[in-house]
């Protein structure tokens, strides 16, 4: 133990003389204050955007509801378009509410996936996909292009760091002839080496956890939020076990005894299979094997359904009431004449008959998901992003519960339209068309699928570490 | 003597099993990458021009019905996938594939694809563009990272220079020896490119897409040339093949992963796009302005009062509703045309912002090259969006002239399909190589100084070749 102590002090002297030390520690302080300073941007100005949102939704009811005022006072007529009070018109257009996708307290952490996929809707009762096409406006330079954000920092980065550092630990002192020097010494090969690791992973690791609360407490994200210390431990951990499988990588190279340069070729590629390769390659199986057709597809199938519905019109209207007779209000006759109606059986059918098609967009994208859950395995960056997008709320799995909820929400809105429509009711005021609230998901899901990284991360490392240990017993000395 | 040096360089490497790997490995990679690039390219063509000919004779076969009614039916576009894409697939992932052309509205184009994938892809894509600008430049680097640093650290470049071989004639043996390094990676990957461009005959306009090509080549080729110069300056600049190593692959992750983050990040500092709520709020507002419409038809009112010389709106021989239609989509484009223009010009000037970046890393004017040739960048995009919606304009001004000519006031008027087909074919084509090299003389400009400045310090780097 004394002499471990001893090595490592040793190792910290050195290590501290040399320059590299100190750049890769300013090239990490300098990404990781943009990366923050980007995150934070970000989720600023969604929250600002969602703020808009409900801004413009406020204006809109007082207006509306001042002019249901106005019309019931002076008993004036207005086209059924611009009637408040219709129940079709503000369950449509006049009336539509936001459903919002809050970002959470450490989002800044994680991009992931928030820059593409939409995080607010208006609700109304237009066809489920008319409502689900909104998407925030983005240069489309910039979503190919991708974000430099502190998930981009640590997972391709990073290891590039712990690789620089790393490279020449043994091969270094044998090419200049220090190794043969420190091992006549009573120094067991393996103790130097592990203490030579274990230095830079502790010193990598510590500043880069120092620097990033540092600079996350600068940027102003709120680390008092529930569940957001939790979370933090969450993502130390990934940190930390990410860091451990490429100091495994980096031990295992180094135990082969091979020169400075090779090594450095070496590691270089395995970084390039890793993070460039399998990632771009799995991706493009998944596609090619479960592709989901262009939704040009989709578009013509609506269109189609919605042709024939159309033409078919008052008739759709009478099976509708068979089907929901609770509707029936005794005047049906007259009510085959009535546009709003029609247009609600109308819709019905369409939904119906494009359902087919909608589905196989969701059961291809649910097939792709289960090829890159399983072969995920395969690379600890892709791991590592899944962790990241967790911990932070923006990858596809929240976003995920957020449309079934946005869904429901949608059907809750129909539901509860239609019937005013039917009773041709006249709304007198907009508090209580139905709200959307995010169901925030439990932590423990969270962590569960956290979990799942982790042991992805940690399996491999431990394995290639043992090799690295047994190995490097036949580490060639001299030569 | 330039020759046997070269000759020397390429048979060491064509010996070494790690470079014959690579070279397999590179290939393998770009024939797959260009397979998949060709179905991507083949089965969304093919989608679009199905959907685009259903469209229209969706549109044809309307039933007889009030013409303003057929136009708010509307039509779809559905935006065609470009040749080159097969190449570089671009923002093509990222921008909405359709949007439907109706009465009144501008609308926005729907459905990007990337929404219908996993996350993973946000890793990037296996294109052949990026088999070209990213790995490509590693296979280089290992090439000629030894060049000069390795022959130093193992004596033999004294010896070479006591021999009396000039640096002169080093140099371009070194050079040339990368290149037919390089030659037997790009021209097979090439031909495949070649070969797969081929089997997309059966859509045309081939020919007009020849250039672009070529051009594209062009631009590739003189990246490689960056790339070679640089590394075979390194490895004549630094004193040990290891730190010649360390400092490429330093450069080639700045410069193929950090940069364009970096850049976007920037850019959107610089130019802030607007949300999509902001947007359609603003736009909303300016939409909805009755004062503008009466003062407006009131002018057109006048107008034709003053043309046919009657003296109420009433005994002018046209019906006032076709005309009023009309002026509301005129209000309706000048404020889409502000609107739209002002974000589209965000993104131009955001792109700009990557484009002299360039200055920091040649990844970025390379890449707005490749997308550009390649049709799938963002200029290439507006230029569709923009044809698409004067084709919506189009349709709106012959319903709307129907309405004014043939319909009465008070009169249920329906119009049969001779008018649905006076509406002509939408027809887009891709503008020609040249405008897509105009529209980027910012990259050109950059990539040219790259070119410059890798040459001169490769030679001075080289000139200055040390012997310890």
């Amino acid at each position: 133990v004394t002499v471990f102590v001893t090595l490592v002090r040793h190792e910290w002297r050195s290590l501290t003389a040399d320059a590299s030390l100190s750049l890769v520690c300013a090239v990490f302080a300098g990404a990781i204050a943009y990366g923050t300073l980007n995150g934070v941007r970000w989720v600023t100005f969604q929250r600002q955007a969602i703020a808009e949102a409900l801004d413009e939704e406020r204006e809109r009811f007082e207006k509306h509801e001042a002019e249901i005022v106005r019309i019931n006072r002076e008993n004036a007529s207005v086209s059924a378009f611009a009637d408040p009070r219709n129940p079709d018109a503000a369950g449509r257009t006049l009336g539509a509410r936001y459903a919002v996708l809050p970002p959470t307290a450490l989002a800044p952490l994680a991009i992931g996936q928030s820059d593409l996929l939409p995080y607010y809707f208006k609700m109304t009762t237009d066809a489920k996909e008319t409502v689900l096409a909104a998407a925030e406006l983005e240069n489309p330079h910039r979503l190919l292009a991708g974000r430099f954000d502190l998930a981009f920092v640590l997972i391709y980065l990073y290891p590039l760091l712990i690789l620089t550092l790393t490279y020449n630990v043994l091969s270094m002192e044998r090419e200049q002839g220090t190794l043969v020097l420190a091992l006549s010494q009573p120094v067991p090969l393996r103790a130097l080496v592990a203490a030579k690791m274990m230095l830079r992973f502790g010193v990598l690791l510590g500043a880069l956890i120092v620097m990033t609360l540092s600079a996350i407490a600068i940027g102003g994200v709120d680390v008092a939020a529930p569940d957001s210390s939790l979370r933090l431990a969450w993502w130390v951990l990934a940190v930390a076990l990410y860091g451990l499988f490429w100091f495994a990588v980096a031990a295992a190279v180094t135990s082969l005894g091979r020169p400075s340069a090779t090594n450095a070729m070496a590691l270089a590629g395995v970084w390039l299979i890793l993070l460039i390769l399998v990632p771009s390659a799995l991706s493009m199986t998944a596609t090619a094997t479960f592709p989901v057709p262009s939704r040009v597809e989709m578009i013509q199938a609506m269109r189609v359904a919605s042709d024939e519905a159309n033409a078919e019109g008052s008739k759709l209207l009478a099976q509708y009431y068979e089907d929901h007779p609770e509707l029936a209000t005794g005047d049906e006759q007259q009510a085959m004449n009535d546009f709003n109606m029609v247009r609600v059986a109308v819709n019905s059918e369409v939904e119906q008959r494009v359902r087919p098609v909608l589905d196989r967009y969701t059961q291809q994208l649910a097939a792709q998901q289960r090829v890159v859950s399983g072969a995920r395995f395969l690379s600890p960056a892709i791991l590592m992003q899944d962790a990241l997008n967790d911990i932070a709320g923006t990858g596809t799995a929240r976003h995920r519960e957020f449309m079934k909820q946005v869904e429901d929400y949608h059907q809750r809105w129909r539901e509860h339209f239609i019937p005013l429509v039917f009773q041709k009711a006249k709304l007198q005021d907009y508090a209580g068309l139905p709200r959307f609230t995010f169901e925030e998901e439990e932590l423990s899901t969270v962590t569960r699928r956290v979990a799942l990284s982790w042991f992805g991360l940690a399996l491999p490392s431990l394995a290639i570490g043992a090799f690295a240990f047994a190995r490097v017993r036949r580490y060639p000395v001299v030569g | 003597m330039v020759r046997t040096i070269a000759r020397k360089e390429v048979i060491e490497m064509l010996r070494d099993g790690r470079f014959r790997l690579l070279a397999v490995f590179v290939l393998v990679l770009s024939a797959a990458s260009f397979a998949a690039g060709w179905r991507q390219y083949v089965d969304v063509q093919r989608q679009h021009l199905q959907a685009q000919q259903e469209t229209r004779a969706q549109w044809l076969n309307q039933p007889a019905k009030n013409p303003h009614s057929a136009a708010h039916y509307g039509m779809y576009a559905f935006k065609p996938k470009s040749r080159l894409s097969l190449v570089d697939t671009g923002i093509d992932p990222y921008v909405g594939v359709a949007a439907w052309l109706e009465a009144h509205k501008q609308n926005e184009y729907r459905y990007r694809p990337a929404q219908d994938r996993t996350a993973i892809q946000r890793f990037g894509e296996l294109t052949a563009a990026e088999g070209f600008l990213v790995i490509l430049p590693l296979f280089i680097v290992l090439a000629s990272f030894t060049a000069f640093a390795g022959e130093r650290e193992q004596g033999t470049l004294r010896q070479l220079l006591s021999l009396g071989v000039s640096r002169r004639d080093l140099v371009t043996g070194k050079a040339l020896g990368v290149a037919a390094a390089l030659a037997c990676v790009v021209i097979p990957a090439t031909l495949l490119g070649v070969v797969a461009l081929a089997y997309t005959s059966e859509f045309a306009g081939i020919r007009e897409d020849l250039p672009r090509a070529a051009l594209l080549a062009g631009v590739y080729l003189v990246y490689f040339t960056i790339f070679a110069a640089f590394s075979l300056g390194v490895s004549a600049w630094v004193r040990s093949s290891r730190a010649a190593l360390v400092v490429l692959l330093a450069c080639w992750f700045a410069n193929s992963l950090l940069a364009t983050r970096a850049a976007s990040d920037l850019a959107a500092w610089l130019r802030p796009t607007p949300s999509a709520i902001e947007f359609q709020r603003a736009m909303d507002h300016d939409l909805s302005n009755p004062e503008e419409m009466r003062v407006r038809l009131e002018h057109r009112r006048q107008e034709l009062m003053r043309e046919y010389r009657v003296a109420s709106i009433e005994a002018v021989p046209i019906n006032f509703s076709g005309i009023s239609l009309q002026e509301g989509e005129e209000q309706g484009n000048e404020v889409f045309d502000r609107h739209y223009g002002r974000v589209f010009d965000t993104y131009r000037a955001q792109n700009r912002v990557f484009q002299w970046t360039g200055i920091a890393a040649p990844m970025l004017p390379i890449r707005a090259l490749s997308l550009s040739l390649a049709a799938t960048d963002f200029a290439h995009h507006r230029d569709f969006v923009t044809a698409a919606e004067a084709y919506r304009r189009s349709i709106q001004r012959v319903m709307n002239d129907d309405i004014a000519l043939n319909s009465r006031p008070g009169v249920v008027y329906t119009a049969e399909s001779t008018l649905w087909s006076r509406v002509p074919e939408f027809s887009y084509r891709l503008p020609g190589a040249w405008w897509a090299l105009r529209g980027n003389q910012i990259a050109l400009a950059m990539l040219t100084v790259w070119l410059v400045a890798a040459l001169v310090f490769a030679s001075s780097a080289t000139r200055r070749l040390a012997v310890e």
